[in-house]
C-alpha cells in the first residue's frame, strides 16, 4: 500500500507566527498525518499549502477543525474547493501567484 | 424426345421410384416414361426440387399439371387426368406441353413465358376448346400459373392449377337467358311484342341459340314464321310459312302438333350457309320443340339451332324447352289478357244496356215481383210445417223480394222525379207522431244492434203537409243509414218547430264521414269510400232519393258529421200549404196505411246485425202487414254468422277437392254460392267480410278466394292486395264479384291483383266455368312455381332473397351447398349465421360489413366476401346482389346469386403466401434464421395461436424452434410432444389435421423436422390449407437446404475474413464499422487498417477494390497485407502507395483500386496522408468545425504506376473526431458524392459528443439508403484520448496512483487547468466514497474509474461494489462535504445505487 507523497515542514515565518508548510497532495489516505501536525503546533498558525496540488474533504475536514487559529496561503488552483467548502469564509486565504 | 414404344411393359412389374409414391396408379405410368431420354433425366438425378414438386402434384386432390426444364416436359396428377386430359393420358406424360397441348398452346404460351420471366399468372373462366370427347369443345377453365424453382432459386418451370369451370360458365350464361326472358314479359300486352322481346333475349345467347326460329300454327293448321334470331330472313331454312302436311319442309311441324321435342340434323340442302351464331362453324342440329301452355294444343313451336361445341345433355335440352316454355306461357298470358280486354268491353256495353234497360222498364218489375212474393207469402203460410230447410229457402226469397221490391220503386221514384211525373200527395199531417211511429218501427232493430234509440217528437202547433209515402221513405232511409253506420251509442230522432218550419232531425253516434264526403253525401250514386259500416250493400241512391223527396216538399235537408263522433241530418219543411202545388194539397186521410213501406228497410237492416236471421215477431211490426213474416229457424242464421266459417252445403266431398273460400258481407248471397260450390264437389268456406277472409286464409291457405268487392271492414279490392302484399298468399287467386259493372271496374280489379271478375248478376253456369278455370290455372301456376322452385335449386349458384328488413326468406339448394344452412332455418334474420363471427375473426367481419353497406348506397353490386360455414369453416363467395321490385308483391327485395370461389381465393391467397414466403425466405441469412422466418410467416399466414418447428437431430428431444408464445420442448403439453414426435417417421410434405391445428414433416438438413401449426381456437385446417402447408412445406425444405449451403459459405467467409482483416484489435482511439453488400456474405473488397508503428506512430488505411463478394475479398486481403508491410517498412504514406501502385500492376482485379493512407502521431497530433483516388477524409473539431483531408491526391493505385504521389498534412488536436470510409457510405444513385460528404461531415459534426463506438453505428444508420447499402462499406473513426478505463481494489493508497492516471489522461484532452483540478477533485472523492463504502462491505473489492473525452464534453464514472449511505455529516462530516464537492465542480452527478454497487456518473462542459 502506498501513502500519497505528503510532506509537512513546520516553521516560523520572518515575523515570528509559526507556520506549517505542506508539500504533495492530500486525500483520505494521509489526511492523519496533517491532523498531527496541526494538533503539534498550538496557537496561531499559517498553514502554507502553496506546494499542495491536490487537496479533497478529507484534508478539509481536518483543517475546518482548525479553521478557528489557521490562516492558509494556497495556489489560485486550491480556491475552487476552498471557497466551495465554506472553509475561505471561516479562516483567512491568501492567495499566492504561483 | 424418345418415348418407349412398348407401353405394355408399364404395369405391376415395374417399381415405382420414391419420387412418384404419393400415388401409386399415375406413379406406375411416370416411372414407365422414359425419363433418360428427356431433358429432365432418370429421376434419381432429380434435383430436391423438382421431386418436392412431383410429391405436391401426386399428392394433390386438384387438377394440377407441371411443367419442367428446357422443354417444359409435361407431368400431370391424377385430377388433370380425369378431368381435362382425357385420351392424351399417359401418352402425354413425359411430353413436351407443346406437344401436349399443341391446340391451346397459342393461348398458354404467353402465360407461361411470363411466368418463366418470374411473375404468376391468373386466368379465369378461359374459353378453351379442348378435343376429349372426339369434338372439339367449349370449356371453361380456371388457370393459375406459378413459377417453379430449382435448388439454386432459379425459375425452371411451371406449375399451373386447374379448375375446370365449364358447368358453371354455361349455367350462367343460360340462366341470364331464362332470367331475361322472365324478366318483363308480364308486362307486354301483345302477342307480337312477346314475340319480339323474346327474339332479343334469346339472340343475346348466341352461344346456346346459335339461330332460332319461331313459328305459331294458323288456322288451318299451316305454321306462320312470328320470330327469328340470328339468321337473315328469306333464308331457305326459314320460309315465311310451312304447309300443314308439307314433308319436304325444313322443319316437321307435324311433330310439333303431336307435341313432341324433335331433333333434327342440319343436313339437308334447305340447311346450307346456315348461320353459326357465336360460333365460326354453323350448327350441325337443331332442337324443334312445341309451345305448349296449360296442356292446351301447342300454339307453334320453336326452331333452336344447337351450339355444336356442346353436347346435347339433359341440361342443354331442359334448357331450350325452358325458353320454349317461357315463349308459350308469354304467348298464352298476351291472348288471354286480349281475351281479357274483349270480355270487359263486352261487359261494359251490357252495362250500358242494362242500365237503359232498367230506366226505362224497371216498372215491369214490379208485376213479376209481385207475382214472385204474393206467392211466397202463401207458400210461407201454406208450408208452415214443412221443416227448416224449406222455410229457409222460402225467407230467403221472401227477403230478397222485398228488397228488390224496394230497389225497383227507387229506380222508378227517380226516374219519375227526373221526368217530373212523380206527383206528391200533400195532406196536413201530425209529423211528430207520424215520424214517431217511423221510429217505433226501427226500435227493435236498434236495440238487437245495442244502440239505444232517442226519440223526441214533441207535438207541433200546426200539421204540416206531407206525402204519407215519401216522407216514411225520408224517415226510413236515414233509420237505415243511421243504424247502418253506428256500432254503439245512440240514434236520435227529434221533430221540434222552429218559426216558419218544421225541423227534422236524425242523429247517430255512428263513424261519421270525413268533411270532405259531407257536400257530396247527397249525390246520386256517390259511396263514402272505407266507411265502416255493417253491410256494405247499398245502392248509392237512398240519400239522394231523400234529398230530392224533401225537395219536392219545399224543404231542405242538410248533413253535419264528424268522423268518429256521428252524424246529424237536419230537415226543415215549411208550415202551411204556399210552397206546394194547389192541385197536389189534399185533406188528411186516416191513418193506417203507412207500415207497408217499412218491412223492405226493416228485414234488410236485420239482416246486418248479428243473428240477423231472425226476424221480429208481427207483434214487433208497427202495424199488422208485416204478420206473414213467420219466425224463421236458427241453423241459416248462425252458421251465416261472422267470422264462422260454414260448412260444405251437405254431401262427401272428395279428399282432394278444392278449398274455396267464400267471402261475401250479404248472407244470402254467402249461403248460396257456398251451396252452388258445395254442390260443385270443393270443400268450401264462408265468411262476412275481407278482414275475416284475411285471417281464414292466412290460418289456411285455399286454393281460390271468392269475394264480393263491396264489403264492410275490408272490401274485395283491399282484400286482393293484402293477400298479394303477404308472401305466404301472395299467389292465392283471387275471383271478385260485384255488382258494379263497366270496364272500369273491371280493369281496376284486375290491376289489384285479382285472377278473374264476375259482374253480377251471374249465371250459376258461368260462375262454375270461371272457379273451375281459376283454380286449374292457379293449379298451373303452383306447378310452374314448383319448375322455378326446382329451377333455382338446380342452379349452381347459391340463390337467395332478402325481404325489406334484411332477413333472408328464400334459399336454393347450392346456398345449403355452399354455407350449410338450409330452407329449413327460413327466415334468417340479420345478422345471418353465416357472417364471420366478431369475435373469431373481427376482420372478415369487417369485410362483409363493409360489403353490404356498399350495397345500402346502390341498386346492384357484387364483391367477394368470407362467410362462415354452419360447420365452421371459411367460405369464401363471390356474390351478385340486386335490388328488385317483387313482380308478385311490389316489395323491394334483395335477390343474390353467388358462387364459392373458396378454392380460386385459396389459389390467389396460395400465390401470394409463395411468393411472400419465398422472398422472406431469400432474404435470410442462414438455416435458423431462415427456419424462424418461416414460422413468423406460416404464423401470420394463418393467424395461428402458435407455430413450432421441431428438428430431431438424435434422440427424442427435438431442437424446438418456435413462432408465437414462447415454449421449450418440456413445456409442451404432453400430447403436442407425442404428436410431433409421432409424426417424424410420415411421409414428407402431407399435412396431417388434428383437432386444433395442422402439422407436416419436412426435411432438415440436420434430420427430420416436424412443424405444426396451433390454430388455437376452433378454426378447422381445410384440404386447401393442406395444400398450401404442403407446398410451403416443400419450400422451406428447399431454403434450408440452400441456408445450409450459405451458412458452410459464410463460415468460408468469416475465416477468410479473419484472415485477411487480421486480428480485431486495434489500437485505441479507434472505431471501425464494416458491412459487405453481399449479404449473407460478410465480405467484400473494403478494407481498413490501423498499423502501429514501431516509431510510436499510427499507420491508418482505408481501401476499396472493384468488385464485391469472395473474389474483391481475395484482391482486397493481397492489398491490404502488402499495405501494412510497406508501412511498417517506411511510414511515408506518398511512398507506400507509389509502391502499392507497382504491386498492384501484378494482382489481378486490383487496378483502380482506391486508398487513403495516413500516418498520425497521436502526441502531436501530426498527421500526414495521401490518397489514390479515395473520397477525402472528414475531421470534426471540438468546436463543430469540419474539414475535409482533400489535399494528397492523385489516381487510383496501378493507373499510373511510377508516377510521384503527393502528401497532405494537417493536425488532428484533441477531441477531435476523424472519419475516413469508402464511397459506399456515401455514394447514391443521381445524387453529386460531394452531397454524401458533405452529409457524412454534419453526421460526424452531431456526434462529436457521442461515444466513438456509438457514432460508428449512428453514421451507418444515418447515410444508410432507403433499402440499405447496396454496396460494400468500410469506416473508420479515430479520437483522441481514447477513453480511460482504470480499476482498482477499494485501498485509500490507491488513490494517489489513480490519480496520476487521470490527471495523465486529463493532459491529453487539452483542457483548462481549472477544469483538470476540478475533474481530479470531483473523481478523487468519488473514488474515495468508493474506497469507503467498497472497503465497509468487502474490503479489497474493486472500484473502477472510467473517463471518456468527447467534443465539447468530459463523462467521468466511478463504480464500486458498495451500498451508499446517505450524506450523514453528523457521524463523517467530510464525507458528505465530498458529495458537494463532486456537484460543486462537475456539470452534472448522478448517483445510482445498485444491487452490486454504486455508480457516480459526471459530466462537465469543457469550454472552448
Amino acid at each position: 500500500m502506498t501513502t500519497t507523497p505528503l510532506t509537512l515542514t513546520p516553521g516560523r515565518r520572518t515575523d515570528g507566527t509559526p507556520v506549517l508548510k505542506v508539500v504533495g497532495e492530500i486525500d483520505m489516505s494521509n489526511a492523519d498525518a496533517l491532523a498531527a501536525s496541526l494538533d503539534a503546533l498550538a496557537g496561531r498558525l499559517v498553514v502554507d499549502l502553496t506546494e499542495v496540488e491536490y487537496l479533497d474533504s478529507a484534508a478539509l475536514s481536518v483543517l475546518f477543525a482548525h479553521s478557528h487559529r489557521v490562516e492558509l496561503v494556497a495556489r489560485p488552483l486550491l480556491t475552487p474547493v476552498l471557497t466551495i467548502s465554506g472553509l475561505a469564509e471561516l479562516t483567512t486565504v491568501h492567495e499566492t501567484d504561483a | 424426345m424418345v418415348k418407349r414404344e412398348d407401353r405394355s411393359s408399364r404395369g405391376t412389374g415395374t417399381t415405382v421410384p420414391e419420387v412418384f409414391a404419393a400415388d401409386q396408379e399415375i406413379g406406375r405410368d411416370l416411372a414407365a416414361v422414359d425419363w433418360a431420354a428427356t431433358p429432365l433425366g432418370p429421376p434419381e438425378d432429380w434435383p430436391q426440387s423438382l421431386r418436392t414438386a412431383v410429391s405436391i402434384l401426386l399428392s394433390s386432390r386438384f387438377s394440377m399439371w407441371l411443367a419442367w426444364g428446357p422443354e417444359l416436359t409435361f407431368l400431370c396428377n391424377a385430377a388433370y387426368r380425369r378431368d381435362t386430359l382425357g385420351r392424351k393420358y399417359p401418352w402425354a406424360l413425359g411430353r413436351p406441353v407443346r406437344e401436349v397441348w399443341p391446340e391451346i398452346w397459342e393461348d398458354v404460351r404467353p402465360r407461361i413465358e411470363s411466368v418463366l420471366a418470374g411473375s404468376a399468372t391468373w386466368d379465369e373462366a378461359l374459353l378453351l376448346f379442348v378435343q376429349r370427347s372426339g369434338f372439339p369443345e367449349e370449356s371453361y377453365h380456371t388457370f393459375s400459373y406459378s413459377p417453379l424453382r430449382d435448388d439454386d432459386g432459379r425459375v425452371v418451370g411451371v406449375l399451373c392449377v386447374v379448375s375446370e369451370e365449364t358447368d358453371r360458365v354455361i349455367a350462367e350464361r343460360r340462366m341470364s337467358t331464362l332470367r331475361d326472358l322472365g324478366s318483363d314479359s308480364r308486362a307486354l300486352q301483345t302477342e307480337r311484342e312477346l314475340v319480339v322481346f323474346a327474339g332479343r333475349q334469346m339472340e343475346r345467347n348466341a352461344e346456346d341459340l346459335p339461330f332460332t326460329l319461331t313459328y305459331l300454327f294458323q288456322e288451318d293448321g299451316s305454321a306462320r314464321l312470328a320470330a327469328t334470331t340470328g339468321i337473315a330472313a328469306g333464308h331457305p331454312a326459314a320460309p315465311e310459312v310451312l304447309a300443314a302436311d308439307d314433308t319436304s319442309a325444313p322443319w316437321p311441324a307435324r311433330a310439333s302438333g303431336r307435341q313432341e321435342t324433335a331433333l333434327v340434323p342440319l343436313d339437308g340442302p334447305e340447311h346450307e350457309g346456315l348461320p353459326g351464331g357465336a360460333w365460326p362453324e354453323p350448327p350441325t342440329h337443331a332442337l324443334v320443340v312445341p309451345l305448349l301452355d296449360r296442356g292446351a294444343a301447342p300454339y307453334g313451336f320453336l326452331v333452336a339451332a344447337l351450339n355444336r361445341y356442346r353436347p346435347l345433355d339433359e341440361d342443354y335440352r331442359g334448357f331450350v324447352e325452358l325458353v320454349a316454355g317461357h315463349l308459350a306461357a308469354g304467348i298464352s298470358r298476351a291472348r288471354s289478357y286480349r281475351a281479357q280486354q274483349r270480355r270487359a268491353e263486352e261487359l261494359a256495353e251490357l252495362d250500358r244496356a242494362k242500365t237503359a234497360f232498367f230506366s226505362n222498364i224497371s216498372h215491369e218489375f214490379r208485376t213479376p215481383l209481385t207475382l214472385i212474393t204474393g206467392p211466397v207469402e202463401e207458400l210461407r203460410t201454406r208450408l208452415a210445417d214443412a221443416g227448416p230447410a224449406v222455410r229457409d229457402e222460402l225467407d230467403v226469397i221472401r227477403r230478397n223480394g222485398l228488397r228488390m221490391g224496394r230497389l225497383v220503386n227507387d229506380l222508378l221514384d227517380f226516374s219519375q222525379i227526373e221526368a217530373g211525373r212523380l206527383a206528391g200527395r200533400y195532406e196536413p199531417v201530425d209529423l211528430a207522431t207520424a215520424t214517431a211511429d217511423l221510429a217505433g218501427v226501427f226500435r227493435s232493430a236498434i236495440d238487437r244492434a245495442g244502440l239505444a234509440l232517442v226519440v223526441d217528437c214533441r207535438p207541433l202547433e200546426a200539421p204540416v203537409y206531407v206525402d204519407r209515402g215519401m216522407w216514411e221513405k225520408v224517415v226510413l232511409n236515414l233509420l237505415s243509414n243511421a243504424l247502418k253506420f253506428t256500432f254503439e251509442g245512440t240514434i236520435g230522432v227529434s221533430v221540434r218547430s222552429e218559426r216558419t218550419d218544421a225541423v227534422v232531425t236524425v242523429t247517430d253516434t255512428g263513424t261519421g264521414v270525413p268533411a270532405h264526403e259531407v257536400p257530396r253525401l247527397f249525390e246520386r250514386f256517390h259511396r263514402v269510400e272505407n266507411a265502416r259500416a255493417r253491410s256494405g250493400e247499398g245502392s248509392g241512391i237512398g240519400l239522394a232519393l231523400v234529398r230530392e223527396l224533401v225537395g219536392l216538399h219545399g224543404g231542405t235537408i242538410t248533413a253535419e258529421s264528424v268522423v268518429g263522433e256521428g252524424t246529424r241530418f237536419t230537415i226543415r219543411l215549411p208550415f202551411g200549404t204556399a210552397h206546394l202545388p194547389a192541385d197536389a194539397v189534399v185533406p188528411a186521410a186516416p191513418p193506417g196505411e203507412g207500415g207497408g213501406a217499412a218491412e223492405p228497410y226493416l228485414q234488410e237492416a236485420l239482416r246486418w246485425l248479428p243473428g240477423g236471421g231472425t226476424v221480429p215477431g208481427p207483434a214487433d211490426a208497427p202495424d199488422g202487414s208485416g204478420a206473414a213474416v213467420a219466425p224463421s229457424g236458427a241453423g241459416a242464421g248462425t252458421r251465416a254468422g261472422a267470422g264462422t266459417a260454414s260448412e260444405p252445403g251437405g254431401g262427401p266431398v272428395a279428399a282432394a277437392a278444392a278449398k274455396v273460400l267464400v267471402a261475401d258481407d250479404n248472407a244470402d248471397m254467402r249461403e248460396y254460392l257456398t251451396r252452388l260450390l258445395s254442390g260443385a264437389g270443393y270443400e268450401v268456406r264462408g265468411v262476412p267480410d275481407g278482414q275475416a277472409a284475411l285471417a281464414a286464409v292466412r290460418a289456411q291457405v285455399p286454393d281460390l278466394v271468392v269475394s264480393d268487392v263491396m264489403m264492410p271492414r275490408l272490401d274485395g279490392l283491399a282484400l286482393v292486395t293484402a293477400l298479394r302484399a303477404d308472401p305466404r298468399t301472395a299467389t292465392v287467386p283471387v275471383l271478385l264479384l260485384s255488382a258494379r259493372a263497366g270496364q272500369e271496374a273491371s280493369v281496376e280489379g284486375l290491376r289489384a291483383g285479382s285472377d278473374d271478375y264476375l259482374v253480377k248478376p251471374f249465371a250459376a253456369v258461368e260462375l262454375l266455368a270461371r272457379v273451375r278455370a281459376t283454380v286449374e290455372l292457379a293449379r298451373l301456376r303452383n306447378h310452374q312455381a314448383r319448375w322455378r322452385t326446382a329451377l333455382v335449386d338446380s342452379l349452381q349458384e347459391g340463390f337467395f332473397v332478402c325481404d325489406e328488413t334484411g332477413a333472408v326468406v328464400e334459399v336454393n339448394a347450392a346456398f345449403t351447398d355452399i354455407l350449410g344452412h338450409g330452407p329449413e332455418g327460413l327466415p334468417y334474420a340479420p345478422v345471418p349465421p353465416w357472417w364471420p363471427d366478431p369475435e373469431l375473426d373481427p376482420e372478415a367481419r369487417r369485410q362483409v360489413e363493409e360489403s353490404f353497406d356498399r350495397l345500402d348506397r346502390t341498386t346492384k353490386g357484387s364483391f367477394t366476401v368470407p362467410l362462415t360455414h354452419r360447420d365452421g369453416r371459411r367460405v369464401w363467395v363471390s356474390a351478385a346482389l340486386a335490388r328488385v321490385q317483387d313482380p308478385d308483391t311490389g316489395r323491394r327485395v334483395v335477390v343474390g346469386t353467388f358462387r364459392d370461389v373458396t378454392a380460386e381465393h385459396q389459389a390467389v391467397r396460395r400465390d401470394g403466401a409463395l411468393a411472400a414466403f419465398g422472398s422472406r425466405l431469400s432474404e435470410s441469412g442462414s438455416a435458423a434464421e431462415a427456419l424462424a422466418d418461416a414460422l413468423d410467416e406460416l404464423r401470420s399466414l394463418w393467424r395461428a395461436r402458435r407455430v413450432t418447428a421441431a428438428v430431431f437431430t438424435d434422440g427424442d428431444r427435438p431442437e424446438l424452434t418456435v413462432a408465437g408464445a414462447p415454449v421449450t420442448w418440456d413445456g409442451l403439453p404432453a400430447e403436442e410432444r407425442l404428436l410431433l414426435t409421432g409424426l417424424r417417421g410420415r411421409p414428407a410434405l402431407t399435412p396431417v389435421a388434428d383437432g386444433s391445428g395442422a402439422a407436416v414433416r419436412l426435411e432438415h438438413p440436420d434430420g427430420p423436422l416436424v412443424l405444426r401449426i396451433d390454430l388455437g381456437h376452433r378454426r378447422p385446417f381445410t384440404e386447401e390449407d393442406g395444400l398450401l402447408l404442403s407446398l410451403l412445406a416443400g419450400r422451406l425444405a428447399q431454403a434450408l437446404t440452400r441456408a445450409r449451403q450459405i451458412d458452410r459459405d459464410r463460415e468460408t467467409a468469416l475465416a477468410l475474413q479473419r484472415a485477411v482483416l487480421g486480428p480485431s484489435r486495434l489500437p485505441e482511439g479507434f472505431a471501425v464499422r464494416y458491412e459487405p453488400a453481399v449479404r449473407p456474405l460478410e465480405v467484400g473488397g473494403d478494407w481498413y487498417d490501423a498499423v502501429p508503428l514501431p516509431d510510436g506512430r499510427i499507420g491508418i488505411v482505408v481501401g476499396d477494390c472493384v468488385g464485391r463478394g469472395l473474389e474483391a475479398a481475395a484482391v482486397m486481403g493481397q492489398l491490404r497485407s502488402a499495405c501494412r508491410a510497406l508501412l511498417l517498412r517506411n511510414p511515408d504514406p506518398a511512398g507506400v502507395l507509389m509502391a502499392l501502385d507497382h504491386f498492384a500492376v501484378d494482382v489481378p482485379g486490383a487496378l483502380c483500386t482506391t486508398v487513403f493512407c495516413g500516418v498520425l502521431d497521436d502526441r502531436t497530433g501530426n498527421l500526414t496522408y495521401s490518397s489514390a483516388g479515395h473520397p477525402p477524409g472528414v475531421l470534426a473539431h471540438p468546436d463543430g468545425t469540419t474539414i475535409l483531408l482533400e489535399d494528397g491526391r492523385s489516381v487510383p493505385l496501378a493507373v499510373a504506376p511510377g508516377r510521384d504521389r503527393p502528401t497532405g498534412t494537417c493536425t488532428v488536436p484533441a477531441r477531435a473526431t476523424l472519419l475516413l470510409y469508402t464511397d459506399g457510405l456515401v455514394e447514391r444513385r443521381r445524387v453529386p458524392l460531394v452531397h454524401g460528404i458533405a452529409e457524412a461531415a454534419r453526421g460526424l459534426r452531431d456526434g462529436r459528443d457521442t461515444n466513438l463506438d456509438v457514432l460508428a453505428g449512428d453514421l451507418l444508420a444515418r447515410l444508410a439508403p432507403a433499402g440499405g447499402y447496396d454496396d460494400d462499406v468500410a469506416l473508420l473513426l479515430h479520437r483522441l484520448p481514447a477513453p480511460l478505463d482504470v480499476a482498482f481494489s477499494a485501498e485509500s493508497g490507491q488513490l494517489a496512483t489513480v490519480r496520476r492516471a487521470l490527471r495523465s489522461w486529463l493532459g491529453r484532452c487539452d483542457l483548462p487547468p481549472r477544469t483538470v483540478q476540478n475533474v481530479l477533485v470531483a473523481a478523487g472523492e468519488a473514488c474515495a466514497n468508493a474506497i469507503e463504502h467498497g472497503h465497509r462491505n468487502s474490503p479489497g473489492g474493486a472500484v473502477r474509474l472510467r473517463a471518456e473525452a468527447l467534443g465539447s464534453e468530459l463523462r467521468l464514472s466511478v463504480e464500486d461494489t458498495g451500498r451508499w449511505k446517505r450524506p450523514d455529516p453528523g457521524s463523517r462530516p467530510h464525507r458528505g462535504r465530498g458529495v458537494t464537492l463532486m456537484r460543486a465542480l462537475m456539470h452534472e452527478v448522478t448517483l445510482t445505487p445498485g444491487p452490486a454497487g454504486t455508480t457516480v456518473d459526471m459530466r462537465t462542459r469543457i469550454a472552448p
